[in-house]
Order: C-alpha cells, then structure tokens, then sequence
C-alpha cells in the first residue's frame, strides 16, 4: 500500500513530485536531467550531479511509504569509503530528530528534488573531505 | 449515539478503547488492530496472562462486551495499510463520528490523518514518548492543520532506519525493543488525556477550543529535555499554507484518469 498503488500516493505524485521533477528538468542539459522508472513498488530517479571535480551517477529510490519515509539515495559511481555512507554506497543523509532542519526528512515540506539538492551537498563535501580527510559539515545531532 | 473508529489496541489503545467505550454515547466501535497478544506485552497491557497468542482485536472485542453488552463491537484483524482491506477501512471512516489514532508508527498516522480527511472527520492521536517521560495528545478536525503540518510544526521526522531484522535464533519470539519501554503507569496517564480529549471533541467537533492543538504533558523531569515532571506544553498548530500533505492541488477526478495520467507523466520522465 504505498506510492504506487494507492490513491493517495499516486495524488502525491501527480501534484506535488513530477511537477517539481519538471520544473528541475526545465532547460537544464539532457546529461543531468532526472530520468524517472518504476521499479516494483518504487519510484527510481536516475540522474547525474557535479558538484565540484567530478561528474556522479546516482539513483534515488521514492520507496512505497514515501514520503512517510525519506528518499533513500545511492551513487553509482564508486566512491572511496567516507564518513556518511552506508552499505551499497547508500548515503546517510536523514536523521530522525535532528536538531539541523536540513538534516530532518519533513514530508510536509520536502520533495524529491530537495533529496537531490542534499545529494549534492553531500558529494561537495566528499570532494573537500577526499583532498582535506575533513568532512567540512558538522555531525547532525 | 455515535460511531468510533479506533486503530490500535496495544498498550496506549486499549485503555484509551476502554475508557471511551464506558461513555454511554458511544453505540459502535470499530477497531483496526493486526497484532497478536504476546508475552512482553503483559506487563502494560490490560489483557490477561491467559490471552497471550489470541489476535489483541478479538481479546478486545470480548472485553469490551463483557463491560458494555449494548456496544455494537466491530473488529478488523488487519494492518491499517493493507490494500485488501481499504474499502472495508474507508467504509467504517465514513460511518465513524470520530476516529482515535493509537498507532505507534509513521506511515499509520498519516495514512489514518489522510482517511480521515478524505471523510471530513475528526479524529484525535495518542503518543507516549520512548520511557514514559511524557506524551502528546493531538486532536484534529476537517479543515485544520493535518498531521502533515503538527508533525513539522513539532519539528518530528520520520524514522529513516529500516526494521530490525528478525532474530533467527529465536523464531516467532518477541523482538527486542529499540526504545526504553514506558511504564503502564506513564501509559495510562497518557491514555486518559487522550480519552478525555477525544470525548470532549466528539461532543462538540466544531466548537471544541481546549487553548491548544497539541498538548505535551511531562511526567518526568529529565535534564535537557524537561525541566519538571507534570507541566503542560501547549501547542497552538496553525494549517500550513505550503503543506504538501494537506494543502489541495489540481489532480485528476477518476482513479482511471488519475492512472492515464500518471502514466503519461512517468513516460515523459523516463525519455527526459
């Protein structure tokens, strides 16, 4: 019962979720656009960030009690073992009563895109922490 | 006479269950509850030792006529987002004056936040935090702030960790809890600001004003988190205008215009 096969799910998808991934789509190199799949009962969007150096591939996965439940985002491309991440190169981004707001899933005021706008804080901060060995944000609390 | 739809009869539920149901207005319960009575649960819950293994919505059905033989008692031994059972569940939405939310996850209390809507009812939640330091009573009623909106206003998110994996050694045994359980003490004083909140809205859903949309009651003194034990918190939540769980946006009527049209969108997503 979730995303895909509820009503509800299906609602938020249609006026919320696609029109943003539109809106983030809009003008922007077909290299990095957002591409959307169905994957079982999930949402899968597959896209390409660069936040400094380096070009990623990534996936964020909308699983079926989103967006109950944050988007769980991995990068494809391999990675070099860091602070905050997690098996199968799963980015630990969410953390449930953080004091930090970014820091804090909100179904109530984010949507995917702000998953990937956080995706690509956190690949800024791989990049600093891959010349530095410092991870430049603090732990959220 | 009026109608309740209940989901949860754990340790929070059934005493809030119990003590609604004494009131002589209530004529129908129905209740939503998946679990079976297990051993661990004895020690807070208000079933006997001799119920363990029996489905909780079928020792609560029996409790409940043995104190009130009028009541019109319902029950569906089934998760409250089990999709098999969702007409079934917006049925008993649709007749219930009021519902009463004590599910102790998430996805339950949005998905119960969202029938309640989509049938204009008012409905209130119990939460008795990790403990029993202290709970929340929420109450909600159409047009108001969803939970969507309390839950963000009280700055809550939802847990991003996945379930415990099951423990192998030790097949159908209790899972062991990840948060510090609270007292059936903690539990019951919860459980009755629940039920008071909850009486007091179904009398008057429209007018009901108690100064508060939320209300956090301590009942322990815990450095950095409260200050003293049995001290309100009252929180005046307002609708958020940029909700995206309450706030209404243009989308398709039918459920076949609804699927045409996702479709369609997802298509030109997948070629972008």
């Amino acid at each position: 019962m979730g995303l895909l096969d509820s009503e509800a799910g299906k609602r938020r998808l249609l006026s919320v979720e696609i029109p943003v991934i539109e809106r983030y789509n809009e003008g922007r190199d077909s290299a990095y656009k957002l591409r959307v799949g169905r994957q079982g009962t999930s949402l899968v969007l597959r896209y390409s960030l660069k936040p400094g150096h380096n070009v990623y591939q990534l996936e964020t996965r909308l699983v079926s009690s989103y967006p109950t439940v944050p988007p769980e985002t991995r990068v494809l491309t391999p990675l070099k073992h860091c602070p905050h991440l997690l098996e199968g190169q799963t980015l630990c981004m969410w953390r449930q009563g953080s004091t930090r707001m970014t820091s804090r899933w909100d179904p109530a005021r984010f949507t995917c895109v702000f998953a990937i706008q956080a995706a690509w804080r956190w690949l800024a901060c791989y990049e600093i922490w891959h010349e530095t060995g410092e991870w430049p944000l603090p732990e959220a609390k | 006479m009026a109608q309740v739809l209940q989901v949860g009869a754990g340790s929070g539920g059934m005493p809030v269950l119990d003590m609604i149901c004494r009131d002589p207005r209530i004529s129908r319960v129905t209740l939503i509850e998946p679990d079976v009575y297990k051993p661990h649960n004895v020690e807070r819950h208000l079933f006997p030792l001799c119920a363990v293994g029996e489905p909780k919505a079928e020792v609560a059905e029996q409790w409940l006529r043995e104190r009130r033989p009028d009541l019109d008692v319902r029950v569906m031994t089934c998760d409250l987002l089990d999709p098999g059972s969702q007409d079934a569940i917006a049925a008993a939405a649709a007749s219930a004056d009021i519902g009463v939310c004590a599910a102790d996850n998430e996805p339950a209390k949005y998905h119960f936040d969202a029938l309640m809507r989509r049938h204009s009812k008012p409905w209130t939640l119990g939460e008795v935090l990790s403990g029993g330091i202290g709970g929340f009573v929420h109450w909600f009623v159409p047009g108001g702030p969803c939970y969507g909106c309390v839950a963000s206003h009280l700055q809550r998110a939802a847990p991003a960790e996945k379930p415990p994996a099951p423990d192998y050694s030790q097949p159908g045994g209790a899972v062991a809890e990840t948060t510090v359980p609270a007292s059936k003490a903690a539990i019951q004083a919860i459980a009755s600001l629940h039920a008071l909140v909850t009486l007091a809205l179904l009398a008057d859903p429209a007018g009901y004003a108690p100064g508060f949309t939320s209300l956090l009651w301590t009942l322990q003194r815990v450095p950095d988190v409260f200050d003293e034990a049995f001290r309100p918190y009252r929180f005046r939540v307002a609708r958020s205008a940029d909700c995206l769980i309450c706030q209404a946006r243009p989308t398709p009527t039918s459920s076949e215009e609804l699927d045409v049209a996702l479709d369609q969108a997802l298509a030109r997503l997948g070629d972008a």
